[in-house]
């Protein structure tokens, strides 16, 4: 229906500052990376030589200690995400569904608020809610909730509360355009159909909204895994993380070499956990989807005897 | 925030103490400055620098400095927050227009003036003793002319002539500390005295309330002086040992790994002991509203003492103010002010019996009798950095479990 | 010639009463009855904004009524859930599920109520074949026309035989060839079923062509419910005789002796006095096919105009003609093609018509279709 013709040369265009973008500010930096992480240190009196070419960086990289911190930096970047998940969906839903379409832009401006201060200070501010002498701790030592006011700061259910706090709108927007986009007759139609809200939800919005879930997951995720402030400021011994691994070899150790590797070996890793993700996210959707599936193929044509309102009507 | 694992058989170093002089900044603000240099974690990949271990060529002694007219500007390169505003003011007041720039360690600090070989543009840097002979060897730093600072002659010889430059060639003390403990009387309920002391607490009263230094050598150092090791070993037996512990008996208990907790989480109450500076540690102590809570131990059987110190990097372009700045931080009236503002011992002569005239507070966490300075042992670079960076790491990882 | 999709006599009858829904200030609908009876085609007639799809989505349930009543089949349903009323809708834009296969789709509602897998099957091949669309079964709704669409809903819904089908102008999309085929096959579709079908369109042939009863809607309410017939010849009002197919309306006072309405360019007589006292004002309709046209000059007694031809227009098997009588006033008129007098524009005419094709109203609301006063 479309003139496609006349919409490929703007369409080729309009993505060349897309292209640069990703050019400058990712492929390049990385390619860099990679570069470095072939290297060495050359001594105390240097940060990065490529004089001499090995892999030797990708094997110290691959250490247990390493491995261990991926382990538990994963884990959190996957608790975190899901939790994000299960925060941002009813938000989002209530959000582009449940509200006058006149005051969706104030809520969505007021998901973004936390953002008008740096990522650094509203961190720090957890910090302050959560230390032992907060307001918090007392009332959740006072109810009987934690045993000790010291139990809340420094620990991973901290480093968790912080990464929520400081992701979930990345969640919510994607998941609000997603459900937003969803046509409301659909929901409608779908209840017309028999469907209560609850299977409205999951058998026409949720699978409507899937590019919007899996755009939020990775949004959300990739930075998790790459974040090391808010856990050295929430999780104290528990908030190492791999980001802190990696910053500390280009900040203090000034070894760029294998800062360099273990990055790329962080991208690499993350990466295989985001295509494994979002496999599974389409198998979950494949199995949901099979159980409605229906595949109707050729039908042989109906008996002349029969007439076919018997059929549908009986 | 962590001290690097450094594989490559390179130099690491004592304890710094970056930022330990927090006094009467804001405790929130000093945390986001630390802070802040982390999210900038990016730049450091940006700005590629082109560190390939060569040297400078032969810098000239005094860098050129020869007594004539000081230039119109100086600028500093130091662990951040670590002079008195004044003294930087009244020396702009002489003439040159001060610029302060700052690093978080030794490591930063060398990597910048190797890669910019003589061309940093700083004329005054603050390394950590032990740094200094590879820093002379390189060529990095150079000799002061000695005539234009005649103020070294008011400085103790007790911290002159150290081991990394015997003549005060290169360098001259800017301050010195040591490593202890701060722990919370309302919870430790029984005195504590030694580093065994400390350990034991540690996975008792004070387990998931603990911190330990930020720092791989502090950490290795609190098994090595607990158990009467030198702690400067090269016996990868005692390394052994260290992790055994460190990673099975320690890790549970560690509640973070903060190099300034005194000014820091102490500030509400987040840890009930702490292995600290003693410059940390007085702040702390002094800013806390319940000064009385908290009590400070310099513990045996021996701990740390670390010597930060002047020095002019080859190519500094304005050597005379440099020379000029140098003696005029080391006349014993700046140099009480510097002591006030970081509460550090500066080593300059008198300077203890001033402080009790004007009554500085908390005096004993500044100066140390004889005694106690007999229990402080330099820490060393040598060929089991590796090892101990390891060690670290494995504890940083047990902890984070 | 029906056959009852649930065997319970009043399944498929709809009983509205005071039916109410306001927005903010805005009454969308105003104190509406409505009476449909099982099995029967009835449409939902009127302009824009007149609150007809209002209607059909509180039938629906999706929207609340602020008072007044929906039985359907005999039950109260206002406080039942949509899936709880039996009814189904075919959607203006359809509202296909995008994600889901044309046989999918029309799975769904048969797969909430737990069908068995085998019988759905059965009845989703029967229901496309029924609307003509088995051999699209496996594609995607994204890949049909409009009206293979069209019958996609019509097919979803219907595969669950609901007592009564909400179609809220389905054809509009369409265009007019494919319209009115679809009209055909709807309503052959419908009286084959038996399910009664609520209608809503705004356009008047289809309504006149598929409906066996039409209710014309203004302002939230009904303002005739009838047969097409009923609706056409004896529209209960003004705006009804204004709103399904065309009128000449002539706009006068009711006369000095009650009997006739003089307008400023004929004085007319209806089949019966006006209902309204003398000199209060009134109005005549005339369809357009009821007058004569001839050529003469000067016009005599009552039902009897002169004008001069403005335009002729051939429409195949009419003939339609603008006839104008003084400079604010002209006339439609059509006429049969076969065996019409020949006339041009210029041509002097005298025009008239019988007093039984005449609809007399008092003069509430102008209506709004006055194609007699508009001389393009
Ligand atoms: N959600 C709503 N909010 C506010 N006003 C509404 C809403 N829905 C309908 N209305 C108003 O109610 C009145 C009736 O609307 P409705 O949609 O029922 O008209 P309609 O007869 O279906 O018109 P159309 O032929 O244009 O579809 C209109 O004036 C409309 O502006
Ligand atoms: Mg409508």
């Amino acid at each position: 229906m479309r003139d496609r013709a006349a919409r490929r040369l703007p369409g080729f265009v309009l993505a060349v500052p897309a292209w640069l973008w990703l050019t400058v500010f990712f492929v390049v930096p990385f390619l860099q990376v990679a570069w470095f992480s072939f290297g060495e240190k050359p001594g105390m009196f240097g940060t990065h030589s490529n004089a001499v070419m090995s892999l030797d960086r990708y094997a110290e990289a691959f250490s247990p200690t390493f491995f261990t911190i991926f382990r538990a930096t994963l884990w959190m970047s996957v608790l975190g995400t899901v939790a994000c998940l299960l925060v941002a969906l009813p938000a989002a839903y209530f959000m582009a569904l449940k509200v006058p379409a006149h005051r969706r832009g104030l809520l969505v401006a007021l998901v973004m608020v936390p953002y008008w201060t740096s990522f650094l200070i509203r961190t720090i501010g957890w910090k302050v809610i959560l230390s032992s002498e907060g307001a918090l701790a007392g009332f959740m030592t006072d109810v009987g909730l934690v045993g000790d006011p010291h139990d809340l700061l420094n620990t991973r259910g901290a480093v968790l509360l912080g990464l929520i706090y400081n992701y979930l709108p990345l969640m919510i927007l994607p998941l609000y355009v997603a459900f937003d986009r969803v046509d409301n007759a659909l929901g409608e139609a779908s209840k017309d159909l028999g469907a209560g809200r609850v299977r409205t939800f999951f058998q026409v919005t949720l699978p409507l909204a899937r590019p919007g879930i899996i755009a939020g997951v990775v949004l959300v995720f990739i930075p998790m895994m790459g974040d090391y402030v808010t856990p050295a400021v929430l999780g104290g011994a528990k908030g190492t993380m791999v980001g802190s691994l990696i910053a500390s070899q280009f900040l203090t150790a000034q070894n760029w070499a294998l800062g360099s590797a273990m990055a790329v070996v962080l991208i690499l890793l993350t990466m295989v956990v985001v295509v494994l993700a979002i496999a599974l996210l389409w198998g979950v959707g494949w199995l949901v989807h099979r159980r409605t599936e229906l595949v109707v193929g050729t039908v042989p044509p109906p008996d002349p005897r029969l007439p076919t309102k018997e059929v549908v009507t009986a | 925030m962590n001290k690097p694992a450094d594989k490559n058989g390179n130099v690491r170093i004592l304890a710094s103490h970056a930022g330990a002089r927090a006094i009467r900044q804001e405790l929130s603000r000093r945390h986001f400055l630390s802070l802040a240099a982390l999210v900038g974690a990016g730049a450091a990949l940006s700005a590629c620098g082109t560190g390939d271990g060569g040297s400078s060529s032969a810098a000239e002694p005094g860098g050129g400095a020869t007594g004539g007219p000081v230039e119109k500007a100086l600028s500093i390169y130091t662990w951040g927050d670590y002079d008195a505003p004044e003294v930087i003011e009244a020396f702009g007041k002489t003439g040159p227009k001060v610029t302060l720039d700052s690093y978080g360690s030794n490591e930063e600090l060398i990597s910048k003036l190797v890669a910019a070989k003589g061309t940093s543009g700083y004329d005054i840097v603050v390394p950590t003793g032990v740094y200094i002979p590879q820093l002379i060897e390189n060529d990095v730093i150079v000799k002061f002319n000695k005539d234009l600072i005649p103020n070294i002659a008011k400085v103790d010889p007790q911290f002159l002539g150290q081991d990394w430059d015997p003549e005060n060639d290169y360098s001259v003390c800017k301050d010195w500390g040591t490593t202890g403990f701060v722990y919370d009387t309302t919870v430790i309920k029984r005195d504590l005295k030694t580093w065994d002391d400390f350990i034991d607490a540690m996975q008792k009263e004070a387990s998931g309330k603990t911190s330990l230094l930020d720092d791989p050598q502090g950490v290795a150092g609190l098994y090595f002086w607990a158990n009467d090791i030198d702690w400067n070993t090269e016996d990868m037996a005692d390394y052994d040992a260290f992790e055994a512990e460190a990673v099975e008996k320690w890790a549970p208990h560690i509640a973070a790994f903060d190099s300034y907790p005194s000014t820091g989480a102490m500030q509400e109450n987040t840890f009930a002991l702490m292995q600290n500076w003693n410059g940390d540690a007085r702040l702390g102590i002094l800013e806390h509203k319940q000064p009385d809570r908290w009590k400070w131990v310099l513990p045996g059987p021996t701990t740390e003492l670390w010597m930060d110190n002047w020095c002019i990097p080859a190519g500094a372009p304005h050597p005379e103010a440099a020379h000029a700045f140098i003696d005029f931080v080391l006349e014993p009236e700046n140099s009480f002010k510097e002591m006030d503002y970081i509460g550090y011992h500066t080593g300059t002569l008198g300077i203890e019996e001033m402080a009790k005239e004007r009554k500085v507070e908390l005096p004993e966490m500044i100066f140390f009798t004889e005694e106690q300075l007999a229990t402080m042992k330099n820490g060393a670079v040598n060929k089991a950095q590796d090892r101990r960076t390891e060690v670290y790491d494995k504890l940083k990882a047990a902890a984070s479990a | 010639m029906t056959t009852k999709a649930t065997p319970d006599p009043p399944s498929g009858s709809v009983t509205i009463k005071g039916l109410t829904k306001t927005y903010g200030q805005a009454t969308a609908v105003d104190g509406l009855d409505l009476e449909i009876r099982p099995g029967e085609f009835i449409s939902l007639l009127g302009p824009s904004g007149c609150g007809k799809t209002t209607t059909l989505r509180m039938i629906a349930g999706f929207e609340k009524p602020d008072s007044g009543s929906i039985m359907i089949g005999g039950k109260d349903v206002v406080r039942l859930a949509p899936y709880q009323r039996d009814v189904n809708t075919v959607f203006q834009a359809y509202a296909l599920f995008p994600h889901k296969s044309v046989a999918e789709n029309v799975a769904y509602g048969l797969q909430q109520r737990k069908t068995p897998r085998a019988e759905i099957r059965e009845r989703v091949v029967e229901a496309l074949r029924m609307v003509r669309m088995l051999d699209f079964a496996d594609r995607s709704p994204t890949q049909l026309s409009g009206g293979q669409q069209q019958r996609v809903a019509l097919a979803r819904a219907l595969v669950n035989r609901p007592g009564v089908l909400l179609l809220d102008e389905p054809l509009g999309a369409l265009d007019r060839q494919l319209r009115e085929e679809m009209q055909l096959e709807l309503k052959l579709l419908q009286s084959r079923l038996g399910i009664t079908f609520v209608f809503v369109t705004h356009d008047q042939g289809e309504a006149l062509a598929m409906s066996d009863r039409i209710a014309i809607m203004r302002a939230g309410r009904i303002e005739q419910l009838a047969d097409a017939d009923t609706v056409y010849n004896q529209p209960a009002s003004a705006y009804v005789a204004g709103f399904v197919g065309q009128q000449n309306f002539l706009q006068g006072e009711v006369s000095a002796d009650g009997t006739t309405v003089e307008t400023p360019i004929v004085v007319v007589e209806g089949p019966a006095k006006p209902d309204g006292r003398p000199g209060e004002p009134h109005q005549a309709a005339i369809r357009p096919e009821l007058i004569s046209i001839e050529p003469g000059t000067v016009a005599e007694g009552l039902n009897t105009v002169a004008g001069e031809v403005l335009q002729v227009s051939p429409l195949g098997e009419v003939i339609q003609y603008l006839v104008k009588v003084t400079d604010e006033t002209s006339l439609l008129i059509r006429r049969p093609a076969h065996g019409a007098v020949r006339l041009s524009p210029g041509d002097q005419v005298l025009c008239g018509w019988a007093a039984e094709d005449v609809r007399l109203f008092p003069l509430d609301t102008p209506p709004d279709p006055t194609t007699a006063r508009s001389p393009q």
